[in-house]
C-alpha cells in the first residue's frame, strides 16, 4: 500500500470538540458498563463470574486504546452505548452475549506452516 | 425514492429542532388549506434572535458548545473507518485489492459497460455445495465488485479501507484504420481473396 | 462465392522495398495533414481524412451498431447495420465503409437512421431462427443485444404454420467449433478472419441472396492454430465453442482476468469459471501482446485442467507412488534435503513454473550451498551467457514485429511455437509489404517466404554477404532477426547466439532506423523461461546430468526428456499439478497449483512482466507453489524469509525489479557488450541440418502437461492428422 502523509483535515464534530472531552466520554461509558455487570449477570445467568467480565471489559477498551481521531472515538462511544443499551434492555440474547468471550471459536494458526497444513490461505 | 428524500429531509430538519418541517409537512398534506398554513406559522414565528439570545441567557456554556459544534475540528487525514464499518480484521489486513477497468468481452462488440474503474477482491477458497452443486464460499467479499468512475476515486477508497491494493494498467485500444478501398487495391497483399 | 486470383507482388523484391519506402513516407505526410472536422449528432469532432463515419463515431463516443463490421478485420460493409443519415444526402450511408467529408453532419439517432436499422433487423430475423433458449450464444449475443436495442417492438412475421424459415445444413469443421448455420446471418467475420489473420482461405460463401452460404467450399475441417477466434467473431451462435457446449450461460459464469502460459506469448486471458471448473478460456484484449486473439492450445487445453491431478502429495513407496498427507511428504523431502551438502542439489524448472515458485526455489538451493539450476530450455552459457538481457529476448517487441520490412527467422517456427507472434508476421507481411525468409525445414507459415535453406552456416554466409539474400537484408530499413530458442539447445548452441549476434550486429550498423530498432531477437516457446534467465537459472540439463545430484528438484519439469536411469542415486522430488513424465520418476511429489489457480507472475519473451489471477482454488490438497517451497523449507531448517505474496515480490523486486512491474517491458540494449563477449566464442557449426520441433498442425496442440492432459487437445490432435492424410 502507498504511504499516505498523514496531514490535518478539518471537519464537523460528531460528539467531542477536543480530546479532553472524548476521553470524558470513555471514562464515562466504561464507568456505566463496570457498574451494570453485576446486574447484567444476574439478569442473564451467563457462565462467567464477574472478574471475566471485568477483564473482558478492559480488554474490549483497550482494543482501541490507540485511536486518535476524535470522530472516530465518538462513533465507538456511540456505539458503546448502543450495545449497553441493547444488553439492559435484554434486546441482545445470551448468546450474542457470550459472543464477547469466544468460547466456541477455534483459533485459527497465524504462523506460515501452519497455516500451510490447516488449508487455509 | 422521492418521498423517501423528502422523509429523511423532514427527520434531519426535525432533529435539528426547525419549524420548517412542519411548514413542508403541512405544505405537502393539505395544500388547500392555506389559511389554516398562515395561521400555524404566524403561531411558530418566533424571531431567530430572540430565540438565540434566550438560550444564550438561559444556559451559556450550553450555548457555546452548540455554536461550537456548528463549526470545524482538526483530525488526522488518515481515517481509520474500517474499525467503525464493522468489518472483521481479517477481510481488511489480509485482502489484496485489484483496482482496474473491465475488459472488453470478446465475444460481443458494444463498449458501453467497460469505461468505469472497479475494484475486487484475491480469490479465497471457494467449493462445491455437495448438496445442489452450486458453489459456496467463506469469504463475504467474493461476489463482490465495487464501481468507480475514475481510478483516483478507486485509490481513495481503498486507502480509506486500509486494503493493500495494486493497479492493472488499462488496455490501449487503437487498431490501425482500415479502408473499404484496400480491398480492391491491385498491387497490395490486403486484396481480398475469399468473399 | 468468387474466388479472385491472389494478386501478390512475388519475386519483385527490390520493387517491393520501393513500395515499402513510399509507403512510409505516405504515412508520414498523412499525419501532417490537418483534420477534419465532423459532426456526429450535432457534435464536432475532429478526425484525419480517410476516417470512416463509424470511426469519427466511436471518437465522438457514439456507437454505431454494426455486425459485419470489426476494427481488426477488412471492412466488408454488408450487413447494413450501421446505416446512418448524413444531413443533404439522400439514402443512409454505410457507415464503417464510408470515409468522412468535411463539414459531414451525420446523425445516428435520426428517425431515419432508426428505421433503417429497423429494417436491417427485420430482414436479419426474419430469416434467424427462433432458438435463442438453446443457443450458445444467448446472453453473449450481439443479435440479442441489437434487436433489443435498434429492433422494431413488434413482428410483421406471420409464418406460424412454418413454412419456409430459412434453414442451412450444419457443416462439420472440426472438433472446436460447433456450427449451426441456419443462425447465420452472414456478416463474413469468420471468412475475413480465416483468409486475413489465419492465412487459410479455406472459409467462403456460395449462393446468392435467401440461398447465400457460409462454409468450405468442400467438405473439409477448418483447421488451425487460430481456429478458436471465430467463435468469438461471429455476432451470433451460429459458430459456437464446441467443448463448451450446453455447459453454461455467461452470466452464471465469474470472469478473473490472467495471463495464459501455454506459449511464451503471454496472452491476456479471461478464465471463466464455475463450480471450482474452468469452462472456457477467452482473449482479453492487449494491443501489445495479443491483440484480440487467442490460440487454439490457450483457448481450449483449459479441460485438461481437471484431468491427472496432482491432487495430494504422494511419497513413492515400494516402488509405487502412495497418497500420504503434507507433513509426511515435506518431512520426508525435508530429510532428502538435509543431506545436501554444497553442490549436490539441483532443479530443473519447467515451462509452467511462475516467478515466485522459481525465486523460492532458488533461494533455497542457495542456501543449500547448490547453485545447480537448469531450465528445460537451457541457454548456451558461452560469451555473455545470460548475463546480458537483451541476449535472449524478444527485444523488438511483439507489437514492433509488424513494422519490419525484411525478417529472418532461425529455426524457427513461430505458427506454431508462438501462433500470435506469427500473426504480426503475417499482418506486417499483408499491411506492410514485409519480405520474410526462414532458414530452417520446409513448413507452412500461413504466409508466402524465403526458404534459405536448412544448413546452419547460412547465417555466416548472410553476414559476410557472400548469400544472395543478404543483399535485401543489408538494403532493409528495419531488419529483424527472430531466433528459435530451441536451435540453442544444440550442441553447437553457443556458435549459433554468436554468429547471430555478429549478424545483427553488422546490420544494426548500417540501419538507419531509429535508435530503438532492435535487430537481434529470440523467440522463445516456454513462459518460464525469460523470468528463469532472469533470475539466474543459468544451467543446462546437460550440466545437471553431469553433476549428478543428491537431490533434484523438478519444479513442473516434465518436458525435460530425462529418465530414471539418468539419475540412478539421485533422490527426485517433484513439485507440479499434473501427473506426467515428471511425477513418474520422483520419490516424493508435492501438489502444486495450476496457472489457474495461482497469482504468479511471468514473463514473456519480449520481456513483459505480467501476473496471472487465481480463478480457483488449487484441487484437493494442492497449493500454489511457492507455498511449497516455503514450507519445506522451514522443516528442511532453512526458513525462507517470506510468509504472503507480498513478501515474495518484495524478495522478487529485490533480484530483478522488472518482474513486479506488471505491464511493462523492460527493454534491454547491450547489444554491442554482447557482441563483443561473443567473440570469444569458440567451436564451429554442426553439420546437421535446423530442425524444428513442430513442424505441422498435429505437433501444436500437446506441448505441456495441460495440452497433453486434455481430452480436446487430442481430439484435435486426430483432426488434424486425419485431415492431413485425406490430404494426401
Amino acid at each position: 500500500m502507498a504511504s499516505v502523509s498523514a496531514t490535518t483535515k478539518y471537519v464537523r464534530p460528531v460528539l467531542s470538540l477536543n480530546k479532553n472531552e472524548a476521553r470524558k466520554r470513555v471514562l464515562a461509558l466504561y464507568k456505566l458498563w463496570y457498574q451494570e455487570i453485576p446486574q447484567i449477570l444476574l439478569d442473564t445467568s451467563l457462565p462467567v463470574t464477574e472478574k471475566m467480565c471485568f477483564d473482558k471489559l478492559r480488554e474490549e477498551f483497550r482494543k482501541n486504546a490507540n485511536e486518535t481521531d476524535i470522530r472516530v472515538i465518538d462513533f465507538l462511544i456511540i456505539k458503546g452505548e448502543q450495545d449497553l443499551q441493547e444488553t439492559l434492555e435484554k434486546w441482545k440474547n445470551k448468546g450474542q452475549l457470550m459472543d464477547y468471550f469466544k468460547v466456541t471459536v477455534e483459533k485459527k494458526p497465524s504462523d506460515f506452516l501452519g497455516k500451510f497444513l490447516s488449508g487455509q490461505d | 425514492m422521492g418521498s423517501r428524500i423528502l422523509l429523511r429531509q423532514c427527520v434531519k430538519e426535525l432533529r435539528n429542532n426547525n419549524k420548517q418541517w412542519i411548514e413542508r409537512a403541512i405544505a405537502t398534506n393539505a395544500q388547500c388549506n392555506t389559511n389554516k398554513l398562515v395561521d400555524i406559522n404566524k403561531a411558530l414565528e418566533v424571531p431567530e434572535a430572540e430565540q438565540e439570545s434566550t438560550e444564550k441567557f438561559l444556559n451559556p456554556m450550553e450555548f457555546d458548545r452548540q455554536q461550537q459544534l456548528k463549526k470545524y475540528i482538526a483530525v488526522s487525514s488518515q481515517e481509520n473507518i474500517p474499525i467503525v464499518t464493522g468489518i472483521p480484521e481479517e477481510h481488511i489486513k489480509t485482502r489484496r485489492v485489484r483496482i482496474y477497468q473491465p475488459p472488453k468481452n470478446a465475444m460481443q462488440s458494444g463498449t458501453n459497460n467497460i469505461h468505469n474503474w472497479q475494484i475486487d477482491y484475491d480469490t479465497r477458497e471457494r467449493w462445491e455445495n455437495p448438496l445442489m452443486g452450486w458453489t459456496s464460499s467463506g469469504d463475504p467479499l467474493s461476489n463482490l465488485k465495487v464501481e468507480f468512475a475514475t481510478k483516483e476515486e478507486a485509490i481513495a477508497h481503498c486507502i480509506k479501507m486500509q486494503y493493500e491494493y495494486e493497479i492493472q494498467k488499462p488496455n490501449r485500444s487503437q487498431p490501425k484504420p482500415r479502408s473499404y478501398g484496400e480491398n480492391f487495391s491491385w498491387n497490395k497483399r490486403t486484396r481480398v481473396s475469399t468473399k | 462465392m468468387l474466388r479472385l486470383p491472389l494478386v501478390r507482388a512475388t519475386g519483385l523484391s527490390s520493387s517491393r522495398l520501393g513500395a515499402v519506402g513510399l509507403h512510409t513516407t505516405g504515412s508520414k505526410s498523412q499525419a501532417s495533414q490537418e483534420l477534419v472536422e465532423v459532426f456526429i449528432d450535432d457534435k464536432p469532432v475532429q478526425v484525419p481524412p480517410g476516417t470512416t463515419v463509424l470511426q469519427a463515431a466511436a471518437k465522438a463516443g457514439v456507437e454505431i451498431p454494426r455486425f459485419c463490421y470489426h476494427e481488426r478485420l477488412a471492412v466488408a460493409g454488408n450487413c447494413r447495420m450501421c446505416l446512418v443519415e448524413i444531413e443533404k444526402q439522400i439514402k443512409p450511408v454505410a457507415a464503417c465503409a464510408m470515409p468522412v467529408m468535411k463539414g459531414w453532419r451525420v446523425k445516428t439517432n435520426s428517425d431515419l437512421t432508426r428505421k433503417a436499422r429497423e429494417g436491417v433487423m427485420e430482414f436479419l430475423l426474419v430469416n434467424h431462427p427462433l432458438d435463442c433458449p438453446i443457443c450458445d450464444q444467448g446472453g453473449e449475443c450481439d443479435l440479442q443485444d441489437q434487436s433489443m436495442a435498434f429492433g422494431n417492438d413488434r413482428s410483421r412475421f406471420t409464418d406460424i404454420e412454418f413454412s419456409g424459415k430459412r434453414a442451412v445444413e450444419d457443416k462439420d469443421i472440426g472438433p472446436l467449433i460447433k456450427t449451426v448455420m441456419t443462425r447465420c446471418i452472414h456478416c463474413t467475420r469468420c471468412i475475413r478472419f480465416a483468409s486475413e489473420v489465419a492465412g487459410l482461405d479455406d472459409l467462403g460463401t456460395t449462393g446468392r441472396g435467401n440461398d447465400m452460404q457460409v462454409g468450405t467450399y468442400v467438405e473439409k475441417m477448418f483447421l488451425s492454430e487460430l481456429s478458436g477466434n471465430v467463435i468469438d467473431l461471429c455476432p451470433v451462435g451460429a459458430l459456437t465453442n464446441k467443448p463448451y457446449a450446453f455447459v453454461a450461460r455467461p452470466w452464471e459464469n465469474r470472469r478473473t482476468d490472467s495471463i495464459d502460459v501455454l506459449d511464451a506469448v503471454g496472452s491476456n486471458i479471461v478464465v471463466s469459471s464455475r463450480t471450482g471448473e474452468v469452462l472456457r478460456i477467452l482473449p482479453r484484449v492487449n494491443e501489445d501482446v495479443n491483440e484480440e486473439w487467442l490460440s487454439d492450445k490457450s483457448r481450449f487445453a483449459c479441460d485438461g485442467l481437471k484431468r491427472q491431478r496432482i491432487i495430494t502429495p504422494m511419497i513413492k513407496i515400494a516402488g509405487k507412488l502412495q497418497s500420504v498427507a503434507w507433513e509426511d511428504a515435506l518431512v520426508t523431502a525435508a530429510k532428502a534435503l538435509q543431506t545436501v551438502a554444497g553442490n549436490e542439489g539441483a532443479v530443473i524448472a519447467g515451462k509452467l513454473a511462475d516467478a515466485e515458485a522459481l525465486i523460492a526455489l532458488k533461494d533455497l538451493f542457495n542456501k543449500l550451498g547448490s547453485e545447480v539450476l537448469a531450465t528445460e530450455q537451457g541457454f548456451p552459457k558461452d560469451g555473455s551467457g545470460i548475463d546480458l538481457r537483451s541476449s535472449y529476448l524478444l527485444n523488438n517487441t511483439i507489437a514492433g514485429i509488424e513494422e519490419a520490412d525484411v525478417v529472418l527467422l532461425i529455426g524457427t517456427n513461430p505458427r506454431y511455437e508462438a501462433p500470435l507472434v506469427n500473426t504480426r508476421l503475417r499482418k506486417g507481411y499483408l499491411h506492410g509489404e514485409q519480405t520474410i525468409a526462414l532458414i530452417g525445414p520446409n513448413i507452412d507459415l500461413s504466409y508466402e517466404y524465403e526458404n534459405l535453406g536448412d544448413s546452419i552456416d547460412i547465417i555466416t554466409k548472410l553476414k559476410n554477404g557472400s548469400h544472395p539474400f543478404s543483399a535485401t537484408l543489408k538494403n532493409a530499413k528495419k531488419p529483424l532477426i527472430i531466433l528459435g530458442a530451441e536451435q540453442l539447445t544444440r550442441k553447437d548452441g553457443a556458435k549459433i547466439v554468436s554468429e547471430t549476434q555478429a549478424l545483427a550486429n553488422t546490420l544494426g550498423n548500417n540501419v538507419q532506423a531509429s535508435e530503438d530498432w532492435k535487430v537481434l531477437n529470440v523467440l522463445h516457446t516456454n513462459a518460464s523461461q525469460v523470468a528463469a534467465l532472469d533470475l539466474g537459472y543459468g544451467s543446462t540439463i546437460e550440466d545437471v546430468k553431469q553433476q549428478q545430484p543428491k537431490v533434484l528438484f523438478l519444479l513442473g519439469a516434465d518436458d525435460a526428456n530425462i529418465k530414471k536411469e539418468d539419475f540412478p542415486n539421485t533422490f527426485i522430488i517433484y513439485l507440479g499439478s499434473h501427473g506426467d513424465q515428471g511425477a513418474t520418476i520422483a520419490d516424493v511429489v508435492l501438489a502444486g497449483a495450476a496457472y489457474t489457480e495461482k497469482t504468479g507472475s511471468y514473463v514473456n519473451t519480449e520481456g513483459r512482466a505480467q501476473q496471472t489471477g487465481a480463478a480457483l482454488t488449487p484441487p484437493g490438497m494442492a497449493r500454489p507453489d511457492w507455498k511449497v517451497i516455503r514450507a519445506l523449507s522451514e522443516i528442511a531448517g532453512h526458513r525462507l524469509p517470506y510468509d504472503n505474496i507480498t513478501e515474495v515480490r518484495s524478495r522478487l523486486e529485490e533480484v530483478a525489479p522488472h518482474i513486479v512491474r506488471y505491464g511493462d517491458v523492460e527493454p534491454a540494449n547491450f547489444f554491442a557488450q554482447a557482441h563483443e563477449l561473443a567473440k570469444q566464442t569458440g567451436g564451429s557449426f554442426l553439420p546437421d541440418p535446423v530442425d524444428i520441433k513442430q513442424k505441422t498442425l498435429d505437433q501444436f496442440f500437446m506441448t505441456d502437461v495441460i495440452s497433453r492432459a486434455s481430452p480436446t487437445m487430442a481430439k484435435c490432435v486426430q483432426a488434424a492428422i486425419k485431415q492431413r492424410q485425406t490430404e494426401l
